[in-house]
């Protein structure tokens, strides 16, 4: 039995080729694609349930095909790319994708990226908070819609699995390993940098200053704390 | 020279105007006899009107006196001696003078006014001519040259000179170093005030430009007011300081240009070596699942080697951008505690069971960086405490405030560096002589440190005994406390 299918666009012959044998040791179907123009075309046929995709091809880009995915799509794209700058990573999230590798990585790296991506976060509909109200900033779990200021805000699986934890823990400070082994899953656990960059990203989306955050807030050594202003 | 031309036309006139009174007598004794003597004062009186018109008031004064003389001596009784006896030619002969002499002030001035006014257009004109020319300079060849010439040429000057202080160099048109030297030049655009050589007939003025300085230019030759002259340095300060922004707008693009070139460039060079070795650690990583313990040991190399030299072509790029200016930095409120936290996880495989002791102190403010950088140069300073220290002694990290910054520093229990090698550690490519060959490394960690720390405005010194140890010290700049600081 298969355990997913994933398209592979990359540029590079070699890196598919790698990849192509390390994701078929692993039960998934793997389709490729060299450009974004045939990345498309194979995505409306074969309806993957994972996207990587390479950053650097020519052409229109990584980062529009990855637009352009999520225009019709919620599936999970993992971005591949050589750039090392936060600043880099958070305008690939910008651009709807849900995770990124950095260039090189190794197959551990790459499978566990694979399986958090798929994996739906073990904190139930039922069991997590439904809702969270405050003067500017209201979350309906739900119905999965958020309302910072007077946007309405649109997060990523991974974003909103992130932020539902936090909630549910509100008010108490919550472990980096906690964290990301609540999202990601039991392959985590070490990476508070990878955890950072969605932590900034997210406040850039709900924060109102997301310099001086009044939800997501930073406890040093620790972790992070979901707080609530009115307490 | 043209004041000797001056004098023998002014003599020649003179003689001119004495001989047309001697004419007009010879007419009235000699030829035309019996006439009136009032008809012979007019008949002066007129002459002279048309001497100080045509020639000037010195002419027409010589002739009202030659005039008055003559008409005293051949024409008013007793004739032929300067004596008079009629008390009513007295008046008649100081009427003739004093008309005389004023009708010739008043048309002198009234002609000098006329002269004035075309001269005042002239200049106008020529103004107006030499502002077309100067919006038409050519880009291509120095501007204050240009300037000289066209301001030669339309004013029909003998010579012009044009000190661009800019270049500091000197553009001469038909106006040699004996008559206006360079220091001249030079003195007046500093001095800022006009110079004028009354002998040389040479104006030296300065060139400015809403309080910026251009230059200086000389002019010989001419008799331009001092009003247009104004007005030609003006002129020529417009035409220099737009050229020079220009240039500078110019030169500005190219160097972006130049810059997003070179950003192009390394990040192709960063795609293009990071390519192979992606291939290459995906694959060795995936054999080393499968393969047998003897091979394992041989595919874990490849996979740290290639971890290595991902690492250092991320270190190189990162230096080239450093280099090329391109540190573009995502500050933002950082606590250090984190910084530290961070970096010590990323190192977590070189740092296997080391001791590292970290110090704080109380109530440490956040820090303004970016935290990819500030962690980037904290992990250079914690790899190289690692490798030049023995892997038992301790590693200490303090971080206290020194308003307006925090001051964090890494201390090692190595054998500390030797005084003349520690002018030279953050120099690039630098390797401390005696462990170049034990230590691995590319020199370049603690250069990329430092640019990293200097940009954020902080400092990065050492302090070092042999056998105690280094402790490397940088500040980075403290965010500014508010009543409500929440973390």
């Amino acid at each position: 039995m298969s355990a997913g299918k994933i398209l592979v666009v990359d540029d590079e012959p070699q890196i598919r080729r790698v990849m192509k044998v390390i994701l078929i040791g692993e039960q998934y179907e793997v389709v490729e694609a060299r450009s974004e123009e045939t990345a498309l075309e194979r995505f409306r046929e074969f309806l993957p349930d994972l996207v990587l995709l390479d950053l650097n091809m020519p052409g229109m880009g990584g980062l529009e095909t990855c637009r352009e995915i999520r225009e019709t799509s919620e599936v999970p794209i993992i971005i591949l790319t050589v750039r090392q700058e936060d600043q880099r990573k958070i305008e690939l999230l910008d651009a709807g994708a849900d995770d990124y590798i950095t260039k090189p990585f190794s197959k551990k790296e790459l499978l566990a990226r694979i399986r958090a991506a798929m994996r739906r976060s073990p904190l139930s509909t039922t069991s997590g908070p439904h809702s969270f109200i405050s003067k500017d900033l209201e979350i309906d779990f739900d119905s999965r819609k958020i309302r910072a200021g007077k946007k309405t805000v649109r997060l990523t699986p991974k974003e909103f699995d992130l932020l539902r934890y936090l909630v549910s823990q509100a008010g108490k400070p919550v472990p980096h390993r906690e964290l990301l082994q609540a999202v990601w899953g039991p392959d985590y656990g070490d990476q508070t940098d990878y955890l950072r960059v969605f932590i900034t990203h997210l406040r850039k989306k709900i924060e109102r200053n997301p310099a001086k955050p009044q939800y997501i807030v930073t406890e040093p050594w620790m972790g992070y704390r979901f707080n609530s202003p009115t307490e | 020279m043209m004041i000797s031309r001056n004098r023998i036309r002014i003599a020649a006139q003179l003689c001119g105007s004495l001989a047309i009174v001697a004419a007009i007598t010879l007419i009235y004794t000699r030829v035309v006899t019996n006439v009136n003597s009032t008809t012979i004062a007019l008949t002066f009186l007129l002459a002279i009107l048309g001497i100080a018109t045509r020639w000037g008031l010195l002419e027409a004064i010589v002739a009202s006196v030659g005039g008055m003389l003559c008409f005293n001596f051949f024409f008013l009784p007793p004739v032929g001696t300067f004596t008079i006896a009629d008390p009513q030619n007295w008046v008649a002969l100081f009427a003739f003078l004093v008309t005389a002499v004023v009708a010739s002030q008043l048309s002198t001035s009234v002609r000098k006014r006329a002269l004035e006014a075309t001269r005042r257009q002239q200049e106008m004109e020529r103004l107006y001519e030499l502002s077309r020319g100067l919006m038409l300079v050519d880009k291509g060849s120095p501007i204050a040259g240009q300037v000289s010439h066209r301001t030669a040429q339309v004013f029909d000057l003998r010579g012009v000179a044009i000190f661009d202080r800019r270049i500091d160099f000197v553009y001469r048109t038909g106006l040699t170093d004996d008559s206006v030297s360079d220091r001249k030049l030079r003195d007046v655009a500093t001095e800022r005030t006009t110079f004028r050589d009354a002998s040389a007939d040479v104006w030296i003025l300065p060139l400015n430009l809403g309080g910026e300085a251009a230059g200086s230019l000389a002019i010989c030759g001419s008799e331009i007011s001092e009003t247009a002259l104004h007005a030609i340095g003006n002129l020529a300060a417009i035409t220099m300081l737009r050229a020079h922004a220009e240039e500078a707008a110019n030169r500005m693009e190219a160097a972006r240009q130049n810059e997003a070139m070179k950003s192009m460039l390394l990040d192709a060079l960063a795609h293009e070596f990071k390519t192979p070795l992606t291939s290459i650690k995906a694959a060795a990583s995936s054999i080393l699942d499968e393969a047998p313990p003897a091979q394992q040991e041989l595919v874990t190399v490849i996979e740290e080697e290639t971890d290595r030299l991902d690492s250092l072509v991320t270190e190189t790029i990162r230096m080239a951008r450093i280099e090329a200016g391109e540190l573009h930095l995502q500050k933002s409120p950082e606590s250090v505690a984190e910084l530290i936290e961070s970096a010590l996880v990323k190192l977590r495989i070189l740092l296997e069971d080391r001791d590292i002791k970290i110090e704080f102190s109380p109530n440490l403010p956040e820090v303004f960086v970016d935290a990819e950088l500030a962690g980037l140069a904290l992990r250079q300073l914690l790899t190289n405490a690692l490798k030049y220290s023995n892997p038992d002694s301790p590693i200490c990290v303090r971080a206290s405030a020194e308003a307006p910054f925090v001051r964090i520093s890494v201390k090692d229990s190595g054998p500390g560096i030797p005084d003349k090698e520690r002018a030279h550690i953050f120099e690039r490519y630098y390797r401390v002589a005696e462990s170049a060959d034990r230590v691995p490394g590319t020199g370049m960690g603690l250069t990329i440190a430092r640019e990293i720390v200097l940009s954020h405005g902080g400092e990065m010194w050492v302090e070092s005994a042999p056998e105690q140890g280094s402790e490397f010290f940088f500040t980075l700049p403290a965010v500014k406390r508010n009543a409500e600081g929440n973390s």
